[in-house]
């Protein structure tokens, strides 16, 4: 069996600052896992432990304690490295540099030769539609452009696992929807994907697993499907519903939603059965009972609350 | 291979550096300043003595050649620890790091880099003492690759203590805190200072063997134009001094390693 992409366990990490010596807690005893091949999000409000997990899955930063593993190997070990694309949340770059230039770099210090990186680099810039600024200094390029040079860097090496920190923030509607067929043509490639992402609805159309942190620690972690139908509602899909019926599904705390052909109502699961029971006694015909499915959005304010709102007080991530 | 492409981009970042290009226009203007005396002098010299001329001469070029060198170990210093630290500053160093690269790599790359914009700079100083020499009626009798080889080995321990100092101190602080150094350094070989004082004298005596250069890399080793100051020496002599220099560039450099190794990479 294929050990995991991304292990954690009972990871904990607290700052303190160098002059009152305050501890603030990061992360405490958070556990995961991630698949090879999966693309997985990681969500939480701001301030939630996010970067702090990724700069230590990177090996920027040591954690406390726990044990942390990445393609088998410790964080921060060049075999684990030489296979990992990561994009970093506001990627920074060097201003003087085009884009070749910098990816020249990139390449270069990933191990490539010198000779081999043209071709690879063209590539890259065309599937990030950058090929016509190649030569620009990157200094005068848009948030959006940078964004996709960043993109760009992370997928030199082709490599089996990407890391990508709010991958979409700066780009317009056009671009993020290249960035999601992007990453959906790399999950069809069997790549691992570990996304840090604030859009929800993109996350939902994108992942397997959802990861949700809060405050440090681990809120939820599972597969989106089951995740989306954890509710405790379920929709009942019937050719019709009598009026003396409609009226008790509303007093209930239930919804209906008419169509042509049919009546969508959603209840409480507790009611779906007595709900069932009384169309049949009253002739109609049950299409369909199905746990009502979520949106990602519902799940996550279920689960973060007002920290997703108002933003947890603000840790040094 | 990956050293090498990272100092060749240290080195192209100095060369986009405007700070480093200011400080560069104030040396030369304190030089063309300077200047203005020993070409005042070299006027006048019909007016007074030919040795006493010369003895004004050879004195100016040495304060010049001593500021340029002092200069360029503050330039060496700063330079090694802005190299980090504004990698760190700005963040570029995230995605430097992601790279299969070691920490250590990262660090002997900067090392390198800032080498290599001190070995334009020797050649600079190079060309300058040369200059200032046929300026001043003069001929260096020192060997050139001392010219070239002191200097090197001098702003190399000044790189490495710039790098080491990365972990605790901002650029600009790293570069106060070396001309305190320096300072300290050139105080504790000057032989008449703090005798009075047991204590002092006693720190002093500490200070000069601690700190780098106090007397074996110094400017009057080998850049002093005067016939008596610059003597042949032997090829042993030659080798230790420049042995001491690199073996103590090698500690700092090592401590730097060691303390960037658990230092925490995300943006400041």
């Amino acid at each position: 069996m294929a050990t995991p992409a991304i292990e954690f366990r009972n990871v904990a990490k607290v700052y303190r600052r160098r002059l009152t010596g305050q501890e603030v807690p990061a992360l405490n005893g958070v556990s995961f896992e991630v698949s090879r091949g999966e693309v997985c999000a990681f969500l939480g409000p701001n301030g939630a432990g996010k970067t702090t997990s990724i700069s230590i899955l990177m090996g920027f930063l040591y954690a406390d304690f726990g044990e942390i593993r990445v393609l088998d190997c410790e964080p921060g070990d060049i075999r684990a490295k030489a296979q990992i694309g990561f994009l970093p949340e506001n990627f920074a770059f060097y201003k003087y540099l085009n884009a070749e230039k910098l990816l020249r770099f990139h390449f270069e210090l990933a191990g490539g030769a010198a000779g081999e990186s043209t071709g690879v680099i063209a590539e890259l810039l065309r599937r990030v539609k950058l090929e016509s600024y190649e030569k620009l200094n990157i200094g005068k390029y848009s948030r959006g452009m940078v964004q996709r040079l960043g993109l760009a860097q992370a997928l030199l090496r082709d490599p089996d696992l990407l890391v990508l920190d709010e991958p979409t923030s700066g780009l317009d509607p056009s671009g993020r929807k290249e960035v999601r067929d992007l990453m959906f043509s790399l999950k069809a490639l069997g790549k691992t994907i570990f996304l840090s992402s604030h859009l929800l609805s993109e996350v939902e159309q994108i992942c397997d697993r959802v990861i949700i942190i809060d405050r440090g620690r681990l809120v939820r972690a599972g597969r989106m499907q089951e995740l989306l139908r954890e509710g405790d509602q379920v929709e009942i899909v019937a050719d019709r519903l009598p009026q003396e019926l409609e009226a008790s599904v509303v007093e209930a705390g239930g919804a209906i939603e008419r169509g042509t052909q049919s009546v969508r109502i959603t209840v409480a699961t507790a009611q779906k059965r007595e709900l069932a029971e009384r169309l049949w006694a009253a002739g109609c015909d049950v299409i369909s009972i199905t746990p009502a499915r979520s949106s990602l959005e519902e799940v996550y304010m279920k689960l973060v609350g007002d920290g997703a709102a108002s933003g947890s007080p603000g840790l040094p991530v | 291979m990956k050293i090498k492409t990272l100092a060749w981009s240290t080195f192209g970042s100095f060369l986009h550096n405007r700070l480093i290009f200011v400080l560069l226009i104030i040396c030369v203007g304190v030089v063309l300043i300077m200047l203005t005396p020993l070409l005042g002098i070299k006027a006048m010299a019909s007016a007074q003595g030919a040795t006493q001329t010369q003895m004004m001469v050879l004195q100016l070029v040495a304060a010049i050649m001593g500021f340029v060198s002092g200069f360029g170990s503050l330039l060496a210093a700063w330079a090694a620890a802005d190299s980090v630290g504004s990698e760190i500053a700005s963040g570029t160093i995230l995605a430097v790091m992601a790279r299969p690269v070691r920490r250590w790599e990262f660090l002997v790359g900067k090392f390198c880099g800032v080498m290599l914009l001190m070995a334009v700079y020797v050649l600079m100083m190079f060309g300058l003492s040369y200059l200032l020499a046929w300026i001043g009626g003069e001929r260096i009798q020192s060997t050139r690759w001392v010219l070239l080889v002191y200097p090197m080995v001098r702003y190399a321990i000044y790189a490495a203590i710039g790098v080491a100092l990365v972990p605790v101190f901002r650029p600009i602080a790293t570069m106060g805190f070396v001309a305190l150094l320096a300072l300290s350094a050139d105080l504790a070989s000057s032989p008449n200072f703090g005798q009075r004082w047991e204590m002092v004298r006693q720190l002093m005596h500490a200070l000069y063997w601690i700190l780098p250069s106090t007397d074996l890399l110094s400017e009057t080793r080998f850049l002093e134009l005067t016939q008596a100051s610059l003597k042949q020496a032997g090829w042993a002599e030659h080798l230790t001094t420049i042995a001491y220099g690199l073996d103590y560039a090698l500690v700092c450099l090592v401590l730097a390693m060691w303390s960037f190794h658990y230092r925490s990479l995300k943006r400041d």
